[in-house]
């Protein structure tokens, strides 16, 4: 049995239909130049009204598997974050198995919005330390552009998401260029719970009881109006307390700002100090991609020459996803050398945020 | 009191990085462009290490920090309760 966990393949995927700053500027009532200034972000990419999260998942998968040198046979357990499912229940695990042809593994669906890397790490070294799995693949994928509210009133929130994929190998078994997985440390605080996320559907929140499901409308994506909260000949009942509001990503701003940017620190901290390093022992950053300046920032907070990697300004804020597209890119770019130690810090809704920590 | 140089200095710098003038106290340091959300956390840091308070969190909203007179009686009123 292995007592250590390798990422021994990464792959990614965004969808071909590039959204820019210039192209939402009209719909959302905001300057090209003001968006990037405050977000880090030009463009963005969406994925068409045909495609589901799982085929972005599956093509992220692929790539992954190819890079690992391992086949879909070889897998043995599946993790997939996401906060966009294709459906509400069950977990796009499962569709995900069905489509990259994986054997009857074990499929789980993590729901951690920002920080699903690190719970899917996390979770994926423990499930090889422990020798329950030898080879887990980690999925993480986001539609997100069917779910923005695109009013001007929303335009802070709407204009920083992105869709895209990402997946990474957890492997037992180490092979050139692999990383190992030497600590992830996560927390919670869930005070903050409506500081950040999207309430509906859910049972906080009501509809009528004993009405069904709400029809499933035509594309509306853009227009402000949830699909719940049309009727449909009497099939579809509005909710009682949810509003309009409750169907779309929500941000205090101010709150996520303050408390990612000491947390993640903080945390980073943490992690570093555990495993008996200095801030200035670490080469690359890999963060959670959720705003240029907040990148920053933590990498001002952590005093570390250490380089950000950032694509942020081309794939704007994908979530779950958006962790695994950085360290996809920085491992392609063929700069990591033996040795080098990898910081990944992440915060999400919840609020929930954490730390990991790799060794090329 | 007066804010400690080194948090005028913070509010001046920002404001000159973004292409604005130094704030005059009664200011509205947001809707001139010498502070944003993000600045504004680096901005209390600065506060805590050099006016001697602890700012919690919930106190870090834009509203205690408008003006550079406002964030004066902040801080007042931060010292007065340790």
């Amino acid at each position: 049995m292995s007592t250590k966990a390798y990422i021994t393949g990464t792959g990614s995927f965004l969808p071909e239909n590039v959204i820019t700053n210039e192209t939402l500027a009209h719909t959302l009532a905001i300057e090209p130049e003001r968006i990037f200034k405050s977000s880090g972000i030009r463009s963005r990419h969406w994925a068409d009204d045909a495609t589901a999260t799982s085929s972005l998942a599956v093509a992220a998968l692929l790539a992954a598997l190819e890079d690992a040198r391992i086949a879909p046979a070889d897998l043995d357990y599946l993790l997939c974050g996401t906060m966009t499912p294709d459906r509400f229940v069950p977990g796009s695990g499962a569709a995900i198995q069905k489509a990259a042809d994986l054997r009857e593994i074990p499929c789980l669906d993590i729901r951690a919005a920002c920080c699903n890397a690190l719970y899917a790490l996390q979770v994926a070294r423990a499930l090889v330390v422990s020798g329950a799995a030898r080879n887990v693949a980690i999925c993480l994928a986001e539609i997100q552009s069917r779910y923005l509210d695109l009013n001007p009133e929303a335009a802070t929130t709407s204009m920083l998401f992105g869709d895209g994929a990402a997946a990474l190998i957890v492997s037992a078994e180490p092979r050139a260029g692999s990383l190992e997985v030497l600590d992830v440390l996560l927390a919670t605080d869930g005070s903050f719970v409506d500081d950040l996320g999207v309430r509906c559907p859910g049972t906080a929140f009501q509809i009528q009881r004993g009405t069904g499901v709400p029809p499933v409308s035509e594309d509306q994506r853009g227009t402000g109006v949830p699909p719940v909260n049309e009727d449909r000949g009497g099939t579809g009942v509005p909710p009682v307390s949810a509003s309009r509001q409750d169907w779309f990503p929500r941000m205090n701003g101010q709150s996520v700002i303050l408390q990612a940017s000491r947390r993640m620190v903080a945390a980073s901290r943490s992690v570093l100090e555990r495993n008996q390093l200095a801030a200035s022992a670490i080469r690359w950053i890999v963060p959670h991609q959720a705003n240029a300046n907040l990148l920053a920032q933590v990498a001002r907070g952590l005093g570390t020459q250490a380089e950000v990697v950032s694509v942020i300004e081309e794939t704007g804020n994908t979530s779950s996803a958006s962790m695994g597209i950085a360290l996809d890119t920085l491992r392609r770019s063929q700069k990591v050398e033996s040795g080098d130690y990898l910081l990944l810090p992440a915060f999400a809704a919840g609020f929930t945020w954490g730390a990991a920590l790799c060794r090329a | 009191m007066s804010l400690p140089r080194a948090a005028m200095d913070f509010v001046n710098e920002n404001a000159e990085s973004n292409g604005v003038l130094a704030p005059g106290r009664a200011d509205d340091l947001f809707k001139i462009g010498a502070l944003d959300s993000f600045a504004l956390v680096d901005f209390v840091t600065v506060l805590e290490e050099h006016c001697g308070i602890s700012v919690p969190d919930a106190d870090v909203s834009p509203n205690n920090f408008r003006t550079i007179e406002s964030i004066e009686r902040y801080v007042e009123t931060r010292r007065a309760e340790h």
